[in-house]
């Protein structure tokens, strides 16, 4: 392994990524031949229209709150509590839309309660200097426990149902009205496989496109540019003359705004949310904080290990409807295994040299 | 530097503070926690819906859920009203706050251990299922072999004996990979909470279950093989031998933690990581045992519960696994600390059941106040700063950048506190 690390001149993650890609390879050619074995049962399942329309969806939360964990770990405050954030937007979307009956009122609101919660973390954090983990922890376990007790105390149980609103569009709705676009995308849309790309709901296109928003204000925008410094040096920033906390609360709130509207997307898109044991989010906010670990910090890296981690759940849904050896139970266990795994070959990434530390100014 | 330098370094200060001030931190936390809370049960109480005759009055305004009621409830009913006339210290309700106790008191000695040794071990709530599932199946296999009062004293040392390994060994996990493969613990011990509940939940649904039941559950344990009930009416499973156990489980740690080269290891690793392995310690070894140690308290709790709770097992484990790290934070991870936390988290979740059958405030309120409880020790500076505002009268009262300018002398008055 080392030996070949030094062939190629790249470190272990180049060559976990060869292994992969030849693992996959040869499981794919197996299955091509042999069509009725387990590989081959795994590669028609995964190259259905259905397992990738729901890796889309399915990657909206976690690619959200991954893109808000960027911002805010980059500017040097650890966002542990991306969970509780999800938890929060999830509900109070619900709450909003059923109460107004706009759909939009409801994404509002969820990002709304998130920047709040998210708000909190920053005064904890920023201002009282909380160790960042803990007060993390503590905003996913209130998030955890007031959606569920708000929504027994407004709807008498921890599961409310939308009824008053309608879900987000698809495309294929969205472009109905317009004539000529309506029918090219008609049949974009009934093509194997890519046909899911257009046929999403609009929430995949608000994350498609945030990503690369994220991307362009990271790299090559002022705001960018303070953000990392806060997290690298930031020392150097205030020297710059700017404002260090300024700096990371509008990171954590910028956290709040990506891991709302992807906590809104979750419930909305479903019209419901769920409240037992670890609520509908069940996970997909710290599957985000590996997500972007995964993609060393990088939204557009952070994305695509996201659509790894939702490719597998919604592959391990698809096998529990095929016939398949292993029981579905163990399948549902696969994409936490695979986090595992991700992060024990991958856990040595960089964290931003200033991140989990307070910085406290001389001057001022 | 990286993350488990830097968790550690936190961890540190944390540990470091004075004794006192770590009390002080801990008793002024459950205050504001019930504070706020007594806003939100406030507010919840105006969203919600009531006769006007039920409501309660406050300052002219009616609210459905009375906050004076609902902490008596808690606080007063988890103990069985020791206020009132005829009080029975055998009752019922105190029975259930002394259960949740002693499991507690597991839980959040797992987690505590692996907090001094600088591991944030979230992972508990999967050793203890995992745990649980272990010691009910090794004794439902060993009962037929043995029988009457040697079959308890054979079988319960057993059960305890096989959840604490299982705990262990999937609590090494996330030790090992820790120790070897630098990943990050709060990560993985949560993906593995979520991987037992899916593997636990294939084996009682499938190898291991009742074939009598509808539930995922497992046959129930002969009743010689669970713990016996003495003083407290076998009904409530609470055993007393069992808290007393419990008890001597915080006594050994304590005298671990601060007596043996193990212990002194460990705290070492926590506080001064660097430090303590220029003075020769493997700080990959002392990863992988805390964790083992952590996973095996955790797994002794799911030994207690399927023992004395429950006579069986069943998937859906209450999170006493996540009370754990409140239980740990509050009582400053120190085991008598911790004692003391996992009491109080006993009445506040026996007392939870009180306040539902007499009130209408849902029984999630619990854990909201979990984690605000949390969120108020995570930051001593906001006590800190409370007290000089308040009770500091030589200091000017400044607004807007008051906190940025004391900042650094803070840092200071932090190290002649502790």
């Amino acid at each position: 392994m080392a030996d070949l690390a030094r062939v190629l001149g790249t470190g272990r993650r180049r060559v976990a990524t060869i292994g992969t890609l030849a693992v996959l390879a040869l499981g794919t050619l197996y299955g091509l031949v042999r069509p009725e074995s387990t590989p081959g049962i795994l590669l028609e399942t995964l190259f259905t229209t259905n397992t990738l329309a729901s890796t889309l969806r399915l990657s909206v939360p976690i690619a959200l709150a991954a893109l808000g964990g960027i911002f805010s770990e980059k500017s040097g405050v650890i966002n542990i509590g991306l969970e509780g954030l999800l938890i929060i937007s999830a509900f109070s979307a619900i709450v909003a839309a059923q109460s107004t009956g706009s759909l939009w009122l409801g994404f509002a609101g969820g990002v709304l309660a998130s920047v709040m919660l998210a708000g909190l973390f920053g005064v904890v954090c920023i201002e009282f200097r909380a160790d960042q983990i803990i007060a993390g922890l503590a905003v996913w376990l209130i998030a955890l426990g007031l959606a569920p007790f708000a929504a027994t105390v407004l709807y008498g149980q921890p599961n409310v149902s939308l009824t008053a609103a309608e879900t987000p569009p698809t495309l294929t709705e969205v472009v109905a009205p317009i004539p000529g676009l309506s029918g090219l995308v008609e049949s974009l849309s009934e093509i194997t496989f890519v046909g899911a790309l257009f046929d999403a709901g609009v929430t995949v296109y608000m994350m498609f496109l945030l990503v690369g928003v994220s991307w362009y204000l990271l790299n090559r925008t002022t705001f960018g540019r303070w953000v990392r410094a806060s997290g690298e040096n930031p020392k150097a920033l205030d020297t710059a003359g700017v404002s260090v906390s300024r700096v990371r609360y509008a990171a954590v709130l910028l956290s709040g705004v990506f891991s709302g509207l992807g906590g809104a997307a979750l419930s909305l898109d479903l019209a419901t949310f769920g409240g037992n044991g670890q609520t509908m989010v069940n996970g997909k906010g710290f599957i985000a904080i590996v997500a972007y670990l995964f993609g060393n910090y990088n939204p557009i890296g952070a994305f695509l290990s996201t659509i790894l981690f939702a490719g597998l759940d919604a592959l391990q849904n698809g096998l529990q409807i095929a016939d398949i050896a292993v029981p579905s139970q163990l399948i549902r266990a696969i994409p936490f295994v695979m986090v595992i795994v991700v992060l024990a070959l991958f856990g040595r990434t960089r964290l931003p040299s200033a991140a989990g530390e307070h910085y406290e100014s001389g001057e001022e | 530097m990286s993350l488990r330098d830097r968790v550690r370094a936190v961890l540190g200060r944390l540990v470091a503070a004075s004794p006192t001030e770590r009390v002080l931190i801990s008793l002024a936390s459950l205050v504001m926690a019930i504070l706020v809370g007594t806003v939100i049960i406030l507010v919840a109480g105006r969203a919600t819906t009531c006769g006007a005759e039920s409501a309660s009055y406050y300052f002219g305004v009616g609210f459905c859920y009375d906050p004076i009621v609902v902490y008596d409830r808690l606080f007063l009913g988890a103990l069985g009203d020791p206020l009132s006339a005829g009080w029975d210290p055998f009752n019922r309700q105190l029975a259930i706050t002394l259960r949740e106790t002693t499991v507690l008191l597991f839980t959040g000695l797992s987690v505590a251990i692996a907090f001094r040794a600088g591991i944030f071990n979230i992972g508990t709530q999967g050793q203890m299922v995992v745990g649980a599932l272990a010691t009910a199946v090794a004794v439902l296999w060993a009962s037929p072999l043995v029988s009457g009062a040697v079959g308890t004293v054979l079988l319960i040392p057993f059960g305890i004996l096989v959840g604490s390994l299982f705990g262990g060994l999937y609590g090494a996990i996330p030790g090992a990979l820790k120790a070897y493969a630098d990943a990050n613990e709060v990560i993985t011990t949560i993906m593995l909470n979520f991987v037992a509940t899916s593997i636990v939940l294939y084996l009682v649904s499938g190898v291991f279950k009742d074939p009598e039941s509808f539930a995922n559950q497992t046959e129930s344990l002969p009743e010689f093989a669970l713990f016996p009930s003495l003083l407290y009416d076998s009904a409530y499973g609470f055993s007393i031998l069992a808290l007393l156990f419990g008890l001597v489980a915080i006594g050994v740690l304590y005298y671990v933690l601060e007596q043996t080269t193990f212990g002194y290891n460990v705290r070492t690793s926590g506080l001064q990581p660097r430090a303590a392995e220029y003075g020769g310690v493997d700080a990959k070894r002392i990863v992988v045992a805390t964790m083992s140690l952590s996973g095996a308290l955790g797994g002794i709790a799911g030994a207690v519960y399927v023992m004395m709770v429950l006579g069986k097992f069943q998937t859906g484990v209450p999170a006493y696994g996540f009370d754990g790290i409140t239980v740990a934070i509050l009582g400053g991870s120190n085991p008598i600390g911790v004692g003391l936390a996992a009491f109080l988290f006993g009445v506040l979740k026996s007392g939870t059941t009180v306040v539902q059958f007499a009130t209408d405030v849902p029984r999630q309120l619990i854990g909201v106040l979990r984690g605000l409880i949390i969120l108020f020790v995570a930051m001593p500076e906001f006590f800190r700063l409370l007290g000089r505002r308040t009770m500091g009268p030589s200091r000017p009262k400044n607004e807007g950048g008051a906190t940025a300018t004391d900042g650094g002398e803070s840092e200071t008055e932090v190290s002649t506190d502790g």
